[in-house]
């Protein structure tokens, strides 16, 4: 059981609390918590702490801090994954998370707050149950406080869906356009070692649906390949048997935007593009060689190629250039990024240069470790492809549509 | 902003709203909102507007909602620091909760009962009757929290009024799923508190865990939220099956719950299919090898926050069945962004699955790590590379990586691995030919770690034949002998120039000399004993001086692991828990006395318990005083506290005077008292029975303490260091009661006997308990039991170990009673 929510800005200071139990948790807990976060190193503090006398969960979105206290046991996802649903409630109601946003609209905050958990438990965490009992403060509803003079910012009818079994749709809905939108999206993780080999290469991917359609749709959706999924899973709308049956996903989805399913590829044979650095060090200098060209191709272009060296400690100041694209070097954070963007048809891409190691050092002990982001347009990576989409129970035509993205989450290049 | 002007501010505002106060002018409510957003605002920055609390009240009379959802946030706030005042917005809100709108209905419920003043809890007992009875499904959801809360503020008006019975009832029935869950969540709540202020037996918690109530709740499943699914999965997980068809047919149900896209869903029914193959041991593996993959995805699917959860709970489970996972070993690859908290738990499971098959390529990968920026983790993963090479046939390969290491050149790369090579070669002295070659390319200037340099003597002295310039190595050491900081090293330097004395006498007959003399000079007793030990052994003759010193040694096959098994079961039990993140059991962090003081008004209800309990062998005076005692810091600690947080003292103050008035009393009730009469009667049957030379008033009485604390480290020295001081035998009469250890855990806490660690496989259970003599200062007069029992025979033997050796024998009797009525009662 939460005891109650901070959010902290991204100075420390506290810009909300909600309590939720009869004993209020004193604020000092933040101040305290503040301190933990900073006498570590940066990014250094678990998600889950033990203060003096709390448990302390905790998420970072945007630079504010979700700070939860409990003080008996409980399910530590629990807590979290509750602050996650927090985080994305309000970043979707106030178009953003910032600590203006907030202080601005501190009011709804409270009132979803007061609708997300009651007594330490979590309640209404679905956004399309909540957007009927509490109007988000977008622009629709302000022009209409204008034009009838201030009506509330309130739902005046009670969800329906609350009390019915199809708990994320409400009955009765209605668009002039009726159409559904699907987006693959594929994140690929991979590791490439020393020896040049690729250690492992895997994809994380989402299905996420927009869906404007009126009535209580049935909508299924097939794929040419499901076989090729490692595991899966789903919104709560999606019927498990249908898939376990038949690979089908079959269900009645909630109105607007929400993650349909997720799934893993594991084992992929080949990267997209493959970057090949070469480091030779010796009498204090470093001599960098980073080549970058398509291995596999994707079908599509790939776009946004951008090779970022954080440079160890070691290295006192680096002179790097390139044949395509632009190198920059943050000093602060010592890495350097090379933007290379689409690979050129008439030259390989390649990154030379020099790295001076500080005074004393002769070689190189500490292996940088190159990390790669690529976006694809158009193609899901592991090769996951819908088929066809159908919607019954309703009397209309409607527009369905299919769009797929992949991008490097997580590639490193080790060297 | 400084003071004057914020009171100025206020002072403005609280005329504002006095003239608003009675207005009907039109647009009057969106001057209202504005002025209610100031003060919510000022409330929100911790500025302690609490002086506006009658302007606010004689405004909330509005039917916008917006402005009433205000007006409860700040009733809720601050009423109960003026719980005066607090009585003015129950006419409010009790007419609220007859409005029409079942949205206001619910709110001014809601905020009713949030109210937490003691004085106004007869308002909240109709309205809640009428919330739970309502026709719309949010109203009841909110009346079922709302007793809940009544509950916390004051109990017996909520156990008088017969609200628990009523949850019960919509439990079975309700037809929204949310008052299903909510009614859930209260009556556990509620029970497991009253079963803590009352005598301690769990029974009405229990019947929420019988097979229908179940049946219900996981026939339903789906109706739920999210959430909801978390807490029905819960409780589920407590429910302890009564035959193999009957845990299929439940796992079957809810087996599509570990593809929720909610990460406390899946560890929730995880722990549910763990719990109920728990004594089935092919069906558990199978579970294993079925939420291998959802575990997986979660890992790589979620957030940061999430990840570092999910991979905690990961990590219990790698080190229970490693062979599932061997296969996964791809997955534990630490990534650059990854924290290195998260890489320490990847690095030891890595260690965990490294088998045969795959040994090869995790070696790769962690020696991949040893160039890591990060210092803590390229240490790390030399150890686990170390610990790998210990644990396979095949170390060839890994005895070359470990060789590279060292021509690193890298100072806390070559001390970690020095001290690894050393264990290797305890291990495997097959090796040491290689090893050694390279170990003597190692400059003693390079090494500064005590642990390393420990072992780099350690090896000089044993291998003295195949390093030629050993005796010079240990030179420099012996000259530098003042400069050593580190005991440890010293130590080992006396032994490795004796050693090295038998074999090389001519080259360090002088050093030997030299060592022993600065032995014998050190300040450090240990050191100072070994030099003097050498010395009288040498002068016995340089022969028996090696039998001793330096004997025919035989390789270490197994080294003594690190982590006690039993803590790891402990911690399993509590699967889906912040202990499994913290990696230690839950009874570090949650027993009462680690709370701090707002433990508070639960602490005072459990007092009479422990007054009452003690009547039976305390004097009645020594009650009262020992009470009184209580008493005083009780409210000492109320006093303090109420200078924290502002009106608590309102909250917990009935509770007090709730507890005065039993202990007068307590002597002459005590007889009645279920938790008393049943320790003493088989204490007697015992002393008559088994220990028939023991007269029963001489015989120290025992009372335990009924939350004892003990920390695992503490309970493993004391097992260590005390004797078994009594073996106790004991047949169970109803064995078949035992599928699992859970229950008789609940029954052994329930007579304040805690448990330590449990572990095994049906039928052979082996349990760590511990108690504490009631009246005793911490950390002493605790007893000790080794508890092993076979459910089939239902034999059991119980080794005691105790602080103080005279309460064994009431000790022991109290345990073979207290087993004796598990299963009977």
């Amino acid at each position: 059981m939460l005891h109650c929510v901070f959010l902290l800005s991204e100075h420390g200071e506290v810009m909300l609390e909600k309590q939720w139990m009869g004993q209020q948790v004193d604020r000092s807990i933040c101040s305290w918590f503040w301190k933990q976060l900073h006498s570590r190193a940066k990014g250094h503090v678990p998600s889950v702490i033990a203060a003096p006398a709390y448990y302390l969960l905790h998420i970072v979105r945007e630079g504010i801090t979700f700070l939860a206290c409990a003080r008996s046991e409980m399910s530590p996802l629990l807590g979290i994954e509750f602050l996650g649903r927090v985080a994305d409630v309000l970043s979707d109601y106030l178009g953003g998370l910032n600590d203006d946003l907030i202080k601005d609209n501190f009011v709804i905050v409270y009132q979803l707050l007061d609708e997300m958990m009651d007594s330490g438990f979590p309640m209404t965490t679905e956004p399309n149950i909540l957007k009927e009992i509490i109007v988000p403060p977008n622009l629709v509803s302000r022009v209409i406080s204008v034009v009838t003079g201030g009506a509330s910012s309130m739902g005046r009818i009670l969800p329906s869906a609350t009390s019915s079994n199809v708990r994320w749709r409400a009955s009765g809905i209605k668009h002039a356009n009726n159409e559904i939108y699907f987006d693959l999206m594929e994140e690929m993780d991979a590791t490439v070692n020393r020896d040049g080999f690729l250690a492992r290469c895997e994809v994380y991917g989402e299905v996420r649906a927009t869906s404007r359609l009126s009535g209580m749709p049935d909508v299924t959706v097939t794929f040419t390949n499901p076989s090729i999924l490692n595991d899966v899973s789903f919104h709560p709308c999606v019927r498990y048997k249908s898939w376990e049956a038949n690979q089908k996903l079959s269900f009645v989805p909630p109105d607007g935007s929400f993650k349909l399913m997720s799934y893993r590829v594991k084992n992929l044979k080949n990267t997209p593009i493959y970057v090949k650095p070469q480091l030779s060090s010796g009498e204090g200098v470093v001599t960098v060689n980073v080549m970058v060209g398509i291995r596999a191709d994707p079908g599509k272009p790939v776009d946004s190629i951008v090779v970022q060296l954080p440079l160890p400690p070691a290295v006192a100041s680096s002179d790097l250039s390139a044949n395509h694209g632009t190198v920059t070097h943050n000093h602060n954070t010592k890495i350097s990024t090379w933007n290379i963007g689409r690979i050129p048809k008439d030259k390989a891409p390649c990154l030379t240069g020099k790295l001076h190691l500080a005074k004393g050092l002769d070689r190189l002990h500490e292996y940088p470790t190159l990390l790669v982001g690529f976006k694809i347009m158009g193609v899901a990576l592991s090769g996951f492809r819908n088929d066809k989409v159908d919607i019954e129970h309703v009397d209309y035509r409607s527009f369905k549509g299919f769009r797929a993205l992949t991008h490097a989450a997580c590639y490193e290049i080790r060297t | 902003m400084n003071a004057d002007n914020r009171k100025g501010e206020l002072v403005e505002l609280k005329n504002q709203l006095r003239q608003l106060a009675g207005s009907r002018a039109p647009g009057v409510e969106d001057v209202k909102r504005e002025l209610y957003k100031k003060v919510i605002s000022y409330m929100t920055i911790g500025i302690d507007v609490s002086s506006l609390f009658g302007e606010m009240v004689m405004c909330s009379a509005t039917s916008d909602l917006v402005l009433k959802k205000m007006c409860y946030l700040y009733v809720g706030n601050y009423a109960r620091g003026h719980p005066d005042l607090a009585l003015l917005t129950i006419n409010f809100l009790q007419k609220d909760c007859h409005d029409e709108d079942p949205m206001i209905r619910g709110l001014a419920l809601r905020s009713l009962c949030s109210l937490r003043v003691m004085n106004l809890v007869e308002y909240l007992v109709g309205p809640l009757h009428a919330g739970l009875k309502d026709s719309n499904g949010y109203v009841r959801t909110v009346a079922a929290m709302g007793v809940l809360k009544l509950y916390h503020i004051s109990p017996s008006s909520c156990t008088d009024n017969d609200f628990p019975a009523t949850l019960k009832t919509q439990l079975l029935q309700d037809s929204d799923a949310q008052v299903v869950a909510n009614c859930l969540c209260a009556l556990q709540e509620i029970y497991l508190a009253e079963a803590s202020r009352s005598d301690g037996s769990l029974k009405d918690r229990d019947s929420l865990y019988t097979t229908s109530v179940i049946y219900l709740l996981i026939n339903r499943i789906k109706d739920f939220s999210e959430w909801a699914q978390c807490l029905v999965l819960d409780v589920v997980s407590k429910y302890v099956s009564s035959n193999p068809e009957e845990s299929f047919k439940m796992m079957d149900i809810l087996e599509d719950r570990l593809q929720h896209a909610n990460s406390a869903v899946v560890l929730a029914t995880i722990k549910v299919f763990l719990h109920l193959t728990l004594s089935m041991a092919d069906i558990h593996q199978q579970v294993y090898e079925r939420i291998k993959a959802p575990l997986l995805t979660l890992v790589s699917s979620g957030s940061v926050e999430q990840s570092y959860a999910v991979i905690s709970h990961l990590h219990l489970l790698v080190l229970r069945a490693p062979t599932v996972f061997a296969s996964e070993y791809k997955h534990f690859y630490c990534r650059y962004s990854d924290p290195s908290y998260v890489k320490k738990l990847k690095l030891e499971m890595l260690t965990a699955i490294a088998n045969e098959s795959n040994t090869y390529e995790i070696v790769t990968e962690l020696c991949e790590y040893a160039a890591n920026v990060d210092v803590a983790i390229a240490r790390e993963s030399i150890r686990a590379v170390g610990k790998i090479a210990l644990q396979q046939y095949d170390v060839n390969a890994i005895v070359d990586r470990l060789l590279q290491f060292l021509e690193m050149e890298k100072d806390y790369v070559t001390a970690e691995t020095l001290v690894l090579v050393k264990d290797l070669l305890r291990k495997y002295p097959q090796w040491s030919h290689d090893c050694i070659a390279v170990v003597g390319n190692v400059s003693s200037k390079n090494v500064t770690e005590p642990k390393a340099k420990a072992a780099l003597v350690w090896m000089l002295g044993e291998y003295a034949y195949d390093m030629l310039d050993a005796p010079y190595v240990l030179e420099g050491f012996v000259e530098n002998w003042a400069e050593e900081e580190s005991a440890e090293v010293r130590l080992e330097l006396l032994t490795a120039v004796t050693k090295i004395f038998f074999k090389r006498p001519p080259e360090s007959i002088k050093m030997l000399g030299a060592a022993l003399a600065a032995g014998l000079a050190d300040a450090h007793q240990d050191v100072h004993d070994r030099a003097l030990l050498y010395y009288r052994l040498l002068q016995q003759g340089v022969e028996i001086a090696e039998r001793v010193v330096n004997p025919p040694k035989q390789a270490v096959s197994v080294f003594a692991d690190t982590q006690s098994s039993e803590i790891r079961d402990r911690i399993f039990d509590e699967f889906n828990s912040l202990a499994v993140v913290y990696q230690e059991p839950s009874y570090m962090f949650l027993d009462k006395e680690h709370r701090g003081p707002i433990e508070l008004t639960e602490d005072t209800g459990i007092l009479p318990m422990d007054s009452k309990l003690s009547d039976d062998v305390l004097p009645s005076q020594h009650v009262e005083a020992n009470d009184n005692d209580l008493l005083l810091s009780a409210s000492e600690r109320e006093e303090s506290r109420g200078g924290v947080g502002n009106g608590s003292y309102a909250y917990s103050g009935p509770d007090l005077s709730g507890f005065d008035t039993p202990s007068p009393a307590a002597p002459s009730n005590n007889a009645s008292l279920s938790s008393t009469s049943h320790t003493s009667p088989a204490i007697d049957d015992l002393l008559g029975l088994t220990f028939p030379a023991a007269p029963v008033p001489t015989s120290p009485s025992l009372k335990l303490k009924p939350k004892p604390l003990l920390d695992p480290a503490t309970f493993q020295r004391k097992w260590s260091q005390l004797t078994i001081a009594s073996t106790l035998d004991h047949t169970l009469s109803q064995p078949a009661a035992l599928p699992s250890p859970q229950p008789l855990l609940r029954h052994m806490q329930a007579h304040s006997i805690e448990c330590m660690a449990s572990g095994g496989q049906a039928p052979k259970f082996k349990f760590f308990f511990f108690a504490q003599v009631a009246d005793s200062p911490p950390s002493t007069g605790f007893f000790l039991v080794e508890f092993v029992v076979n459910t089939s025979s239902g034999i059991s033997q119980a080794k005691v170990k105790a602080d103080n050796a005279d309460l064994v024998t009431a000790f022991g009797n109290l345990f073979v009673s207290t087993l004796r009525k598990f299963g009977s009662s």
